[in-house]
Order: structure tokens, then C-alpha cells, then sequence
């Protein structure tokens, strides 16, 4: 098995399943936590992450399908998205991507799904369509108060690693995201994401 | 080209002198005088504000003889403007205002977290780091990027040095103590499961703080070092999400906090996973202190002449990422 990719919680290998491309994702434990976090940390996260998978793929959510789940060894089994994340694509392509973005994070929360890591990283461009990945930190949660925090970050992200594009790139995602939940939900969880950003240190307070 | 920084954000009033020759920075002295609460309370504005009035001649004229120069011989100076305590910043600024008029030197304010990073640059020599900035004002991610530091993730609610220092207070320390709540868990490694509350990028640690309470009042051991590990995991694992996004190759700790073993510990565990250099400001230079106004403001001086004396206000809340950064 070929070692794809060293992320921030899981090694990713690239290998196969029933003659399908797959990836497996392992989430290996961190001898810097003390132990009996860590394995609370990993079994849970990797339990959720596979529910959650399952859960948007059932609403449509383009991500990867779950092959199998070793809750031992905190591994997932799942089919491998070909393609490239947005993070990595040209400033005018992000801000296009941005509405699809923006509306699948709407379908999402609309449906009781809080991402959690909604960052450019996690969304990848196969093909024509955009897949949504990484549900490690998802949850289920109907609060707008959770889903204000998916968007905080994603604008976060936007802001700091994107940032020549970022009012433009913006505008397409709430757009997105507004075709998705509704003008009235948008602009209540909009409202809480200024909310929460003023809770950062000494953020204009005046 | 001499340069002389006064900080007095918060508990602390130092001053120091620093060299330039071609680019590079010598610390020549760097005199501290620090505001102790009495044990189990924090600082209080006013008290530390009279602390430093009453410190600020006998440090400067210390730091000036440390570093062997009269204050004819210093070119510039600059003091921290923000963010910090109101009455407290106040004194550094009437001390510097003073000496610019009357010696007629060029004025800078300068960002006291811009201070952090810039001379944790010049001390570790990291060029393009992801910087973790922890102490009791602040606990922040932040890379450069397009003439900006920029905030990658932040605690939402209490920072890594007040989770420290109001737990310890509530076992009777006197603030800043962090290094008291580290001894205290070294004795321990029964780990009491605590809230661990990462959101993206982002921390908050205010359900921490108010769960460790009644552990301590059990053991207080088990509770300094369960609060450690659980607060040092969720910054720790923060890092590591924001290295394999931003992709960056170092890591430099600053601020107060950066001087706790443990967390260097942990962080420099996650550095190695990610092949990424572990730059740790040295303990001595973590903390507060003048040498990182001093540094950031012979960098403005570079590009930008003194401030107005009208100009040179104090900022309580003045946020790093709305800092333009010219050098």
C-alpha cells in the first residue's frame, strides 16, 4: 500500500477494495496525547466520519462511498475520489467552484449536517462535479448556531489562504449556499457567523 | 543603528536596547521589572498600571547602562501600543512620548503580538513559519500572507494563558502561573476525561476550564495535568490541521506560554509527523518583553518614518491582522 498523503489526523493510503480504487484512511495513534484520549479521539471520530459519509451520500451529497470500517484499528475503507482540491486550483476557478461549494454546505446543514472542517482542502474537483470529503469533525446537529461555524471557517480559510479572491469567491458561496436554505435561514446564519467572529480576540469591539 | 522598545502591555515594564548592523539584530540589554497580584488574584489594572510608574525610570536607566549607552546615543524609539490593558499601555506611551520630544528621536508604536513573531523570527531564524502565538491575551494560528499576518485559527472564547492562570488562581497561585499548574502536573498521570471542544481550526476553552474545577477539588495533580493534556491536545491537534493545509515547513511557538515543556513536548512530536522544523523561541524570550517592540519597530523604521507625537496613541484591542506589513 502506497502512502498518499500524511493529514492532520489520518494517513491516507491508496489501495483497493473488491477491485475499486480505494483509499484507506487510519487514524494511527498520537503518542504525544495522553493514551485514553487518544483512543477516545480516534475511535469516535472514526465511527462518526463513516455515519456521516453514509449519511450525505443518502441526500445526495457527492463523497466518497464507505467500503468498510475497522473501529480496532480506526481505519476506513472508501472509494477513492479521483481529481484535485479546490485548494489547490487557479483564484478564478475557486471563485466559480465557490457557488457549488456554498450549495452543497447548504444541503448539508439544511439537512441536519454540521461539517465541522469545511475548508478548500475538503472539497475536490473530479470531473465536472465537486466532491465534498473529510466528515472526521461532522455532526449532526440542527442548530444554526453549529452551522454558523462550518461557514465562520470556511470564510476563515477563504480570508487567509485565499485571500486575493476572497470577496469574490464569498459572494458565490453564500449565494450558493442562499439557493439551498432559503433567504430567511441565510441571512439568520450569516448574522451568527458575525456573531461568532466577534468573539476573536480583541475583534472591534468598539 | 540604536534602538530602544518599552513595553508595558500587561504585568510586565521592560525595556531594552538593541543593535542593528546590516540587517541583524543584537540584543545588547533587556531589563524587565514584573507586576506580582497577590497569590490567588489577578492583575488589576490600576495596581499594575502604579507598578510600572514606579519601575519605569530605574528600568530605563538599568537598560541603558546594561547595554553601556546614554540615551544620546539611541537613534529611535518604539513602545507597544496594543493590545493590552489601558492604564498599563498608557505608561509605556508617556514614557516614550516623553523621550521623543525631548531628544527629538523618531517614534514608532508597534503591534505587541506583531512584537512576538518578529523577534521569535529574528531569534530562531524561521523564514516563513506557521506561527502559534500563546499567551495571556492571545492564542492564535497565523501565516504571512500578501502583506499580512493572517489568522488560520484562534480560541473563540478564553486564551491558552488565562485557561492556565484563572485554573491556577482558583488553586490560591498568584498569575502568570503557568509554570506552578506545569509542576503541579508533572506529579500525575491519571488522566480525568475532560470537554474537548476543537471546531475547524478553531479552539475554545471555556467548558475546559469550568469542568477541571471540581477535579481539582479531588486531586488537584490529576486535575492540573488532565487540564494540560486536554488543552495541549487541542491546540497540538489545531496545528497539525493548519500545517497540512497551509503546507508550511515550520513551526515557531511565541508567547508566554511557548516556556511550558510539555507543550513544546507535544508540538514538537507533531512537527516531526509532518517533517516540518520545530522553532521554539528561547525561554529567556518567550515572555513579555522590550527587545520585541524594540525589533518590530527598527523593521517599520525601515520603510516608514516616526509616528506624529499625535498619532501615538494606545490601542486596547488592536488586532494583529489588520497590521500592513511593508519590510
Amino acid at each position: 500500500m502506497k502512502l498518499v498523503q500524511r493529514g492532520a489526523e489520518a494517513d491516507i493510503y491508496r489501495t483497493r477494495w473488491l477491485g475499486s480504487e480505494a483509499i484507506l484512511k487510519v487514524r494511527k495513534p498520537k503518542k504525544y496525547r495522553n493514551s485514553s484520549l487518544d483512543s477516545q479521539i480516534r475511535r469516535q471520530r472514526t465511527i462518526k466520519e463513516s455515519q456521516m459519509l453514509s449519511h450525505a451520500k443518502s441526500l445526495g451529497i457527492p463523497a466518497p462511498l464507505v467500503y468498510f470500517v475497522d473501529v480496532a484499528k480506526s481505519s476506513i475503507t472508501m472509494q477513492r475520489i479521483p481529481g484535485r482540491p479546490v485548494h489547490d486550483l487557479s483564484g478564478s476557478r475557486i471563485i466559480r467552484l465557490s457557488r457549488t461549494m456554498g450549495r452543497l454546505a447548504g444541503i448539508m446543514h439544511k439537512n441536519g449536517i454540521m461539517h465541522g472542517d469545511l475548508t478548500t482542502s475538503n472539497f475536490v474537483l473530479s470531473g465536472d462535479s465537486v466532491f465534498v470529503i473529510d466528515f472526521g469533525l461532522s455532526q449532526n446537529s440542527p442548530r444554526q448556531e453549529d452551522h454558523a461555524v462550518d461557514l465562520r471557517l470556511i470564510k476563515e480559510i477563504l480570508n487567509s489562504a485565499h485571500a486575493a479572491v476572497m470577496k469574490q469567491a464569498w459572494r458565490n458561496f453564500v449565494s450558493g449556499y442562499r439557493s439551498a436554505v432559503g433567504s430567511t435561514a441565510c441571512s439568520q446564519i450569516l448574522h451568527l457567523v458575525s456573531e461568532i467572529e466577534g468573539r476573536g480576540r480583541y475583534a472591534t469591539v468598539i | 543603528m540604536l534602538g530602544l522598545g518599552i513595553e508595558s502591555t500587561a504585568h510586565t515594564f521592560s525595556c531594552a536596547i538593541i543593535k542593528e548592523r546590516s540587517g541583524r539584530g543584537r540584543i545588547l540589554s533587556d531589563v524587565r521589572k514584573i507586576y506580582r497580584p497577590p497569590d490567588g488574584e489577578g492583575i488589576h489594572p490600576r495596581e499594575a498600571s502604579r507598578h510600572h510608574v514606579e519601575n519605569s525610570a530605574a528600568v530605563l536607566s538599568q537598560c541603558l547602562q546594561e547595554a553601556e549607552v546614554s540615551i544620546r546615543d539611541v537613534d529611535m524609539i518604539s513602545y507597544a501600543a496594543g493590545p493590552g490593558l489601558g492604564p498599563c499601555l498608557r505608561v509605556g506611551a508617556v514614557v516614550a512620548r516623553s523621550l521623543a520630544s525631548y531628544y527629538g528621536m523618531p517614534i514608532y508604536p508597534v503591534n505587541h503580538a506583531i512584537g512576538h513573531i518578529e523577534l521569535g523570527r529574528m531569534l530562531t531564524g524561521a523564514a516563513d513559519p506557521l506561527v502559534l502565538l500563546v499567551s495571556g491575551g492571545h492564542t492564535m494560528l497565523l501565516a504571512f500572507l500578501e502583506r499580512q499576518w493572517r489568522v488560520f485559527g484562534e480560541t473563540l472564547d478564553i486564551t491558552l494563558g488565562q485557561l492556565l492562570d484563572q485554573f491556577g488562581r482558583s488553586l490560591g497561585f498568584a498569575s502568570p502561573c503557568g509554570r506552578d499548574v506545569e509542576l503541579l502536573a508533572s506529579g500525575s498521570s491519571n488522566y480525568v476525561a475532560l470537554p474537548y471542544s476543537v471546531k475547524g481550526n478553531d479552539v475554545s476553552f471555556s467548558g475546559l476550564l469550568s469542568a477541571a474545577k471540581p477535579v481539582a477539588k479531588k486531586n488537584r495533580a490529576d486535575a492540573c495535568y488532565s487540564l494540560q493534556e486536554t488543552a495541549f491536545a487541542m491546540i497540538t491537534e489545531t496545528v497539525e490541521r493548519a500545517l497540512s493545509f497551509t503546507r508550511k515547513k515550520e513551526l515557531m511557538i511565541v508567547g508566554g506560554v511557548a516556556a511550558n515543556r510539555r507543550l513544546s513536548a507535544m508540538l514538537g512530536a507533531a512537527c516531526k509527523r509532518h517533517k516540518a522544523r520545530f522553532c521554539a523561541v528561547p525561554a529567556g524570550y518567550a515572555g513579555d518583553c522590550g527587545s520585541q517592540i524594540c525589533w518590530t519597530g527598527m523593521l517599520e523604521s525601515r520603510v516608514k518614518k516616526g509616528a506624529k507625537l499625535g498619532d501615538t496613541m494606545v490601542m486596547q484591542s488592536w488586532r494583529l491582522d489588520t497590521v500592513r506589513i511593508d519590510y
